[in-house]
């Protein structure tokens, strides 16, 4: 407000000659006030995108990742047709799915905090995974997968933090019994477990840049020229 | 004027005759399906095997038919031609015992089975068809199972093989089967299809698409085009577009992948060259490409050629001077500038004082 009048007053006293210098003084000054606002917002769009490319390249990554481990858990699995059933325990694996109407009324908040759950879960999983698989380049290949992983949970809750919510719980939900590794045991179940954790990885990822497209758009994105004619609408220009 | 009306409902009572007379001599007749390729015999009515018949097929006489098949009467091979009415009467009286309609087909084989989403996330329809034709009426029956549950299906008004499906829910990773049965009378085939979510969804082609030339640029064009109409929520779920172009006279495309704006400007384009321009969209995540829309021509702007008139002086108009008109134009546009030089000095101050605002922000 007192920025308002100050601008009014130099137009009035200097105007003619002076008026667009008036003019550029008063907006410096108002966008000196307004740069602290600006920054708040500008970063957490800035960190939602790198979030939201961070899911893409993830998603590619995991694509020839999960070619490499179906073709190491032999047939069935490696046959592109082939989906076994869900293990008794993949109720705690989370799932992506749910209803349009839920999904879109989902607040930043929740929306994010499931996000980053989800992956806290599923690189426990994988970690596991990791840890019992037998042949070292994949399971180089699975590791430096997660922690690829590692840096989405740390970009999720930088999202949240620059929108001002508080940083997500560490996750104290225990990871199914048989995903921890127990070497020379190759049984069926625990392929299957191996099969899911993956099949889960990849349909959070689709997911998530789909939830990150939508936090993009429902955040207001700040434009500098917005501002600046919003600082003072009742004033016209004189020059 | 009586009499015409009266004549006139003659000739309709006539017709009406007619028409329930044939319905009628129909009627009694039923319909017996063959496979092609098999040896069929018709049975006349329930007369036992001394009877003597006389076949006829749509009011013809049978021919090569054996004098001892009594009441039955056999076709060997049966192929299309002997699609038709038999009748069946009794000798030596001519009464009518029997009609059979005889139409012969295949068995139905496996269906072919194609599901999209052209309508992603609301849901998705199904198309099918049968890789050999049956030539008899064939019925189809479809069912759609996600993961445990039975999913309601919804044929389709106006296209017979086709069915729409609503979807439960989105980001699902179970696995949608459809299981299309085709039955008639000679038998019953299943054909089924199981995919993901994801990879169905397919947009329709992008509408609407109109290129103008811009005045004043001899190598744009401005390109502009809606979403497809069925895609539900384009705000939700965006589409990102590929554009392609090339001028009629060669055969090699430019191309240019869009986000999510509906609009871009050819800035490369050959001058005065028609152009053959189309778009195609996609979900910005999932699926797959859509067709390219319809294609559109469009001719980038040329400037209007000078007008050039040439004089031509005889001896007898050697007197007469006629004054060129070249660039009629040219000579307001300077006196324009040169009689406005103070009103500019103060726009492009004016501009410069805006351009260090906007550097500053």
């Amino acid at each position: 407000m007192s920025l308002c009048l100050f601008l009014f007053f130099s137009l009035f006293i200097l105007s003619g000659h002076y008026g667009p210098l008036a003019v550029l003084l008063a907006t410096l000054l108002h966008t000196l006030r307004v740069s602290a606002f600006n920054v708040t917002d500008a970063s957490s769009a800035t960190a939602i995108q790198r979030t939201y490319e961070l899911t893409k390249y993830l998603e590619h990554q995991l694509s020839t990742l999960t070619v490499s481990y179906l073709t190491y858990l032999g047939p069935p699995f490696n046959d592109p047709d082939f989906t076994p059933p869900r293990p008794n325990n993949s109720a705690s694996l989370p799932s992506a799915a749910t209803r349009l109407d839920l999904w879109k009324g989902l607040d930043n908040r929740l929306r994010l905090s499931e996000n980053h759950r989800a992956y806290s879960i599923l690189l426990g999983a994988l970690k596991g995974l990791a840890a019992g698989t037998l042949c070292p380049s994949l399971q180089r290949s699975l590791q430096h997968f997660c922690t690829g992983l590692h840096g989405l949970l740390v970009s999720i809750a930088g999202v949240m933090t620059s929108l001002g919510y508080p940083p997500p719980l560490p996750s104290g939900e225990d990871i199914p019994n048989y995903f921890t590794p127990k070497p020379g045991s190759f049984d069926f179940s625990r392929k299957m477990g191996g099969f899911w954790v993956l099949k889960e990885l990849q349909t959070w990822l689709w997911r998530s840049a789909k939830d990150f497209n939508r936090l993009k758009k429902k955040l207001p994105i700040p434009r500098r020229r917005t501002h600046m004619f919003i600082a003072c609408p009742g004033i016209p220009f004189h020059w | 004027m009586a009499n015409i009306v009266t004549s006139a409902c003659c000739v309709v009572l006539a017709a009406v005759v007619v028409v329930y007379a044939q319905r009628r001599s129909q009627q009694g007749a039923r319909i017996q399906y063959e496979k092609i390729g098999s040896d069929v015999t018709m049975q006349c009515g329930t007369l036992g095997s001394e009877a003597s018949v006389t076949w006829k097929v749509n009011g013809t006489d049978v021919e090569n038919r054996r004098e001892d098949d009594g009441p039955r009467l056999a076709l060997k091979q049966v192929d299309l031609s002997v699609n038709g009415l038999y009748s069946c009467f009794q000798n030596p009286t001519g009464e009518l015992k029997d009609q059979i309609i005889l139409r012969v087909g295949n068995p139905p084989k496996e269906p072919i089975v194609t599901c999209r989403s052209n309508t992603y996330p609301k849901g998705f329809y199904c198309s099918w068809h049968l890789p050999h034709p049956t030539y008899i009426p064939t019925e189809f029956e479809v069912s759609v199972r996600h993961g445990l549950q039975d999913l309601q299906v919804q044929k389709d008004p106006i296209h017979k093989n086709r069915c729409h499906v609503k979807l439960p829910e989105i980001f699902s990773n179970n696995k949608y089967r459809v299981n299309v049965t085709a039955t008639n009378a000679l038998g019953n085939a299943s054909g089924f299809l199981a995919f993901d979510e994801i990879s169905i969804v397919k947009p329709d082609p992008p509408e609407k698409v109109v290129a103008n030339p811009i005045p004043g640029n001899p190598r744009k064009l401005e390109v502009t085009w809606n979403s497809p109409s069925t895609w539900p929520d384009v705000e939700t779920f965006p589409l990102k577009y590929f554009l392609r172009y090339r001028p009629l006279i060669l055969d090699t495309w430019q191309h240019m992948e869009l986000s999510d704006s509906t609009s871009y400007t050819i800035t490369d384009a050959y001058a005065g060259k028609e152009y053959i321009i189309q778009v195609a969209a996609k979900d910005t995540e999932i699926g797959t490409w859509s067709d390219w829309s319809v294609a559109i021509h469009a001719t980038p702007w040329i400037e209007e050629p000078k007008q050039i008139i040439i004089t031509t002086t005889t001896e007898a108009d050697e007197n007469e001077t006629t004054p060129s008109q070249a660039s009629p134009s040219a000579k307001p546009q300077v006196g324009d500038t040169l009689g406005s030089s103070s009103a500019a000095l103060t726009l492009s101050a004016n501009l410069f004082i805006t351009c260090i605002i906007v550097l500053i922000i």
